[in-house]
Order: C-alpha cells, then structure tokens, then sequence
C-alpha cells in the first residue's frame, strides 16, 4: 500500500485530494446546509417536547422543583379531574364557534375579492389589516367592547330595550365574544390564502363552464371549491393547530379575575388551565402532563382531519371523473362501446 | 436584474452582520468594563467622593418592582451618594405579573434582579424556597430590625429564623366612602359622622352591613362595589384564617370563616353588592355614577381609588373620602418587602440598596409618591406622611397619613399557608362572584366553595 502512493507523489495526490474534496462536497454539503434546521429544531423543539415528558413523569413543584417520580400518575389525574375536562369543552366549543364561520366566511370573502373589481389591491389587502393588530390590543379592546356593565354592545342593547348579555360570566355568550375575537383576527388571513388558491384556477375552465350554461354559483361551487381543495385542507389543519392552542383572548379578555377562564372557569381554556395549574397551583408535573395530552390530541385531530380530507377528495376527484367520462360518452357515440360502464 | 440581486445579497449581509454585532455587544462591553473602570474610575472619581468606603469598581444593581411602589425617583439620588453604583430598575405592571416572572425566573434559577420586590401575598410561596434568598442577617438586619413594625419583621423571618426581607408598605385598612351620595340618602357625609354611623371603634361586619341595607332602601343602590375584597378583608382579620397557626389546612370546620360567609351572603342577596368587575369597574367610571357609596380601602388603594376616578373623568369633587373606621378591627391587606436572591453577585452592595430604600426618609418619600403606607415607624410619625399631599386634597383634605398609622394599629400578622392564596381566588373566588350575581344562595356557594378546595388543594 505505501509503496504506489510514494512512487507517484508530486502528480497525482494535489489532484485526488481536490476531487476527493468536491465529492465529499457533492455527498455532504447539502446536510450541512439543512442541518441548522435540524440542530434550532432539536434544541428549541424536540429538546423541551422531551423535557415536558420527563416533568410530566415527576411531581414537580414548580419552585421546589422536582420531587417524586410518579410515572403516568399525573396523566391519570388529569384524565380523572373535572376542571381539565371543562377546559377541553371550552377549548373545543371556542374552536367551533370559531374556526367553522371563519373558514366559510373567508371562502366567500377570497371568492368576492377574485372577482373583476376596481383598486384590487387596496381590497385584498385591507382584509389583512386585522391580523397586524397584536393580539394583546385585540383581547383588551374587545373585553372593553363585551364588558358587563359599561361594554358598547350591551350599551347598543339597552338603548333599543333589550336585556344586557352577561359577556364576561355566562358560559355561551363568553365563547361567542371570544370567537368573535379569534374571528375578527385570522379571518383576513385565511381569505388571503384562499385567494392565492382561487387565483392559480385556470381561467379557461371558469369560460367553458359559463359557455355551457353553469351559473356563478355553480361555478363556485363545483370549479372553485374543487380546485382550491388542497388549501382549504391546509387551512382547516392550521386553524385547528392554532384553536386548540388558544391563549392570549381568554386570558386577557378579564385580566384581573382571580381565576384565570372567568370566576365559574367558563371560558377556561385548556392550555388556560395548563397555565393556571403551573403558574398559579405550582404543579409543574401536571402542567406538563396536560401540555402531552394537548399534544396527542392536536396530533390526533390534525391525523384524522387529513383523513376525512383525503377520503372526501377522493371520492370528489372519482364523482368529477367520472362525470367527465359520461359527458364524454354522450357526445361521442363510438365511445359507448369502449366504456360500457358508463 | 443583476443589480437588484446583488443589492439584495448586501443587504443580507449586512443584516447577517448586524445579528452577529448585537448577539456580541452585551458580552463583549460586560468583559470589558470591570477592566477598563478599575484603572480610569479611581484616578476621576476619588476627589468628588467624600466617603471612603464607596467602592472604586462599576457595579450595575438591577432592581425588580411591580405596581406603583413609588421607588422610581429615589435610585437617582442612591446613585449620586454612591459613585460606582449604577441602578438598573425594573417595574412590572401589577403585582400577578410579577409574580410570573418571579417564579418563571426563580424556577430557571437564572435571570433574578439583584433586588427583588416582594408581596405579601406570596410569602407562603417565597418562604418555600427561603433558601435561595440572602439571609440579610448577614447584612446587618438584626441592627436595623427596629425600624420596622415588628410583625413585619415577623413577617420577612423563615422558620430557621433568617431575615429574608426588608418591609416597604403595609396595608392597613379604612373605609373609603362617597359623602355625596350618603348626604344625598339623608345619611352623615362627613369623616367623623360616618366612622360614628359605622359604630366607630366597635364598628362590626354587621353593623356595616345593617348601614347598608338602611342606605339601599332610601337610594335603590347598592353599598359596596363588589364582595371579593370585602371577603378578603373579612379572612385577613381572623386570627387564623384557611390555615391554622401550625400550618393546617383549616376551612371546612372553620366556625368563624362560615359565619362571616352567610353575613356576607345575605348583604349580596340584600343587594348591597353593586356585583362590579373586580380592578375594571368600567375604567373607573363606576366610581362616579353612585354604583356603590363604600369601598375598603387599604393604604395603597388609596392611589388606585384616586386613579381609577381621574380614568373615569372624575377629580377631587367627586365626593369621595376616606374614614377612620373598619368593621371588625384592625386589618392589613398587602404590602412588599425588598429581597436579595443568592444569585446576586453583588449581595453587600444590593442588601446596602434595599435597606436605604426602606430607610424612614425614602419611605416617607415613596408614600408621598405613591401612598405606600411605610412599615418603618419613624415614618409613619413624619410630618411628610400625616401631613397634606396631593392623596388628601383628593380625600377631601382627610388626614390620610394620621388615619392610617391609627388603623395599622393591632394588627397582627396572619399565617399564611402554602395554597393560601390559591384558596382565596380559585377556591372562594367562584362563590364570591356567584353570590354577587344571585346565582347561588350563600349555603350553595359555600358548598360548590368546599367541592372546589377537594379538587384544586386537595
């Protein structure tokens, strides 16, 4: 082996080691450009996801740190505990109340903003205007706007004689304010992703579809919200992710309370109540173990929502195919032959 | 084309650079200022100084506050007494928040202030991890605690007898009233009349709430703001409250709390609760429409009171004032003591800052900026504290200061457990606002109270 190496040494070693360099080159580099995703993504994700595991095993007092290793008992506990299933009830009627209007109005608001219309831009982009306001400054607005006594929809309300809604301490209207302002803010955003969809539609299909007699509505409803089936899923999952994660409305909308979620924990929300459990009641093992169930169900959730997306694009995708085939066959006689299916 | 993209490629790299300048900068002037202050600061600064003992080296002491403590204007005369000190101040908006950032940070075990305020309401908290806090012992505080009251003292002291803390304010409390709206109800408006209507040093809970309901019948209106801080006032007076002496969990069979509870809850079904959002009162504007004629006022609400009715478009016409009287004796609520956690660098030098800050004089000062009542003896009997400020024009030109020193007198420092105020909101809190709304009678909302205590102490 030492041998060929020093009978040929000034010619051919500059040259391997430059070559044998671009290859490792060509191999390896590309790791290395992806690897500070990788390296941010294990220290500031996967790194706490883990930790979180490991407090949730403990019964970890938040100051005193951690005490006695209880293994799964804390995720029993929580299961077993009536506050975290009121949590979850609020979480999930907030959601609804929320993420269903929002996504249906922003359809039709991307569907109107798509359409021919004078100073487009200024349009398209003033609907974004309410999610560059913080969320602090919406929760503290609009918690001025639902207040009880002083609020101005419950002023609105005794001025035309009706009964003021107890915004701030009854259950339903309190989710409704707080949708309203979930709503307020990430309406705009989703329409704006809705119309980068419709806007990639190609416009060929919209004529041909008019030319054979298909009114706007039935454009919309069976060109537009076809194509753009791939956004919506998009959209359904995050806003889902970002609406069982909520936060900052329902604990500013009465900062003061005593009990964060309203007196009665009306409006409560689990990563709420996660936060009350830590910072308030000191129990950081039981904190934790509630951030790990959230995080099973938003996996979970967010599992099952691609599902029910797939399987109902697919059969869409079979239904339009098919129709295509039978349109196909009835203008083409010859092909009654070929396709005697349809 | 070409140009923008290369334009575009500067750009990023100067953005790069400025990332990696401001990553750098904080370390790099750390590293270098001890170094370069220990060969300039001595030669410049030794002629101005005429003590000796000030220290030659640059120490920066950072200082962590919540609310309106009223320290703000003092850290710039400490600094000029002291070359070589530079103070800098931090001060969080309300004492919950501080709160947070205390335990986040104290949970880390990084990022603590050299001084650290704080409130007494989260003592049982503090005192679980006393460890982690300088013993001012060490310090000097044994010479020093005389200045206090002593059950503030008592209070700053952990079981193994260390001084954790030097007080700032204490809380004792009077009766904030509206003497438009009891002249208007045919009722005495004045300091005096009122402290007598109340029963003056035999004044009780029911008497006050007998007051109340004779004031709703001529008026219509209700008497106080809301039951929350009249139950708190109730609690803390007790000799014993959730928790016995010895530390026990003491609320189901607690006799006292349960009979004060169905007084309180049959004053909210009179109606004597106006049921208002606790620290909203609809931006202050509550106070000014007669929404309620009481209000319990310990010595730092005062500010908040005064506050709440300018924010509402009020001044001192208002009518409001501030009596001499409080049912069922003496009580504190709140108050603040200056700590300094063990991972301070600076120990001497920050135990130094914090007891300067609650020296007579600075006390005096701070209740006149904020009227936080001093726990320092001396300053209570300072003309700058009984004395006229911009809190007795508000009160009616009320003696403020003398009234309060009067009501700090016989109060004793309540133990406070580990979940004490755990119980106080989450467990009470529910009930409290349910009795004020009418959606529970006092018997149900102290049951749903004990359900309560099982799932969130238990």
């Amino acid at each position: 082996m030492h041998a060929p190496h020093t009978a040929t040494p000034t010619v051919t070693q500059p040259r391997s080691w430059r070559s044998r360099l671009s290859s490792l080159d060509v191999k390896y580099s590309p790791y290395a450009y992806v690897a500070p995703f990788f390296i941010l993504f294990g220290l500031i994700g996967l790194f706490p996801l883990v930790y979180t595991f490991v407090v949730s095993l403990n019964d970890w007092n938040l100051l005193t740190g951690p005490g006695d290793w209880v293994g799964f008992a804390n995720f029993s506990r929580e299961l077993g505990d009536a506050l975290f299933w009121n949590s979850l009830f609020n979480t999930f009627s907030i959601f609804l109340l929320s993420s269903v209007p929002q996504i249906i109005t922003a359809v039709v608001i991307a569907a109107l903003l798509d359409q021919n219309l004078r100073a487009k831009t200024f349009w398209r982009l003033s609907v974004l205007i309410p999610y560059v306001v913080t969320p602090v400054a919406v929760a503290l607005i609009f918690s001025n706007i639902f207040g009880e006594k002083y609020g101005l929809v419950n002023n609105v309300l005794g001025s035309i004689g009706l009964d003021p809604v107890m915004w701030k301490t009854e259950t339903f209207p309190s989710h409704v304010a707080l949708a309203t302002m979930v709503n307020w803010r990430w309406t705009g955003y989703n329409t704006l992703i809705v119309l980068a969809a419709m806007q990639a539609v190609p416009r060929d299909i919209y004529e041909s579809a008019a030319i054979d007699g298909a009114g706007p509505v039935r454009r919309f409803l069976s060109i537009t919200i076809p194509s753009i089936r791939p956004t919506l899923i998009f959209v359904i999952i995050t806003s889902t992710i970002g609406g069982l994660q909520i936060f900052t409305e329902p604990k500013l909308f009465n900062a003061a309370s005593s009990v964060p979620g309203g007196p009665q924990r009306q409006y409560q929300t689990t990563v709420l109540y996660l936060w009350d459990l830590a910072f308030n009641r000191q129990e950081f093992g039981r904190a934790a173990a509630v951030a790990w169930i959230l995080f099973l169900l938003i996996v979970a959730i967010g599992v099952l929502n691609f599902l029910l997306a797939r399987t109902i694009s697919g059969t869409e995708t079979r239904l339009v195919s098919r129709r295509r085939h039978t349109r196909a066959a009835s203008l083409t006689a010859g092909s009654i032959t070929k396709e005697p299916r349809a | 084309m070409t140009t923008f993209r290369r334009r575009s490629a500067i750009g990023a790299a100067f953005a790069s650079l400025a990332l990696l300048a401001t990553a750098c900068s904080p370390t790099a002037t750390d590293a270098a200022s001890p170094g370069a202050t220990d060969t300039t600061k001595p030669a410049t600064s030794k002629p101005a100084t005429s003590e000796p003992a000030a220290p030659a080296e640059n120490i920066e002491l950072t200082i962590t506050t919540f609310g309106t403590m009223g320290l703000d204007g003092l850290y710039k005369e400490y600094e000029q007494a002291h070359p070589g000190i530079t103070i800098k101040a931090t001060n969080i908006d309300t004492g919950g928040n501080a709160l947070t950032d205390w335990q986040t940070k104290q949970a880390a075990g990084a990022g603590l202030p050299d001084v650290q305020a704080v409130e007494e309401g989260w003592l049982s908290k503090v005192m679980s991890v006393s460890d982690s806090f300088t013993d001012l012992r060490d310090y000097g505080a044994s010479d020093i605690a005389s200045r206090w009251v002593p059950w503030k003292v008592a209070q700053a002291t952990d079981q193994k007898g260390r001084i954790i803390g030097y007080g700032t304010d204490i809380g004792p409390q009077g009766i904030c009233f509206n003497g438009k709206s009891l002249k208007a109800a045919g009722m005495p408006g004045d300091r005096d009349g009122f402290a007598q209507l109340l029963g003056g040093k035999d004044a009780t809970w029911q008497k006050f709430f007998d007051v109340g309901k004779q004031y709703r019948d001529k008026t219509g209106k209700a008497w106080y703001d809301q039951s929350g801080f009249v139950w708190n006032s109730m609690v803390n007076q007790l000799d014993e409250g959730y928790y016995t002496k010895d530390g026990k969990l003491n609320v189901k069979d607690n006799a006292q709390l349960k009979e004060r509870w169905t007084m309180l809850a049959d004053a909210a079904k009179a109606g004597l609760s106006s049921n208002q959002t606790q620290w909203d009162w609809g931006g202050g504007k509550a106070f000014l429409d007669d929404s309620f004629a009481t209000f319990v006022c310990p010595g730092w609400m005062l500010g908040v009171v005064k506050g709440q009715v300018e924010a509402g478009g009020g001044d001192a016409t208002s009518g409001w004032d501030f009596a001499d009287v409080y049912p069922g004796g003496a009580a504190n609520w709140g108050g603040s003591f200056l700590t300094v956690p063990t991972t301070s660098k600076h120990p001497k030098e920050a135990a130094e800052l914090a007891a300067w800050l609650t020296d007579a004089k600075q006390e005096v000062a701070s209740f006149q900026a904020a009227g936080a009542f001093p726990s320092v003896v001396a300053a209570q009997q300072d003309p700058g504290v009984t004395g006229p400020s911009d809190l007795t024009k508000f009160f009616n030109n009320a003696p403020v200061g003398e009234i309060l020193a009067k009501r700090a007198e016989g109060v004793k420092a309540q133990f406070k457990g580990p979940d004490d105020s755990v119980i106080q909101e989450q467990v009470f809190g529910p009930s409290v606002q349910a009795i004020d709304s009418g959606k529970a009678d006092g018997q149900k909302a102290w049951d749903d109270a004990m359900k309560l205590l099982d799932t969130v102490v238990g």
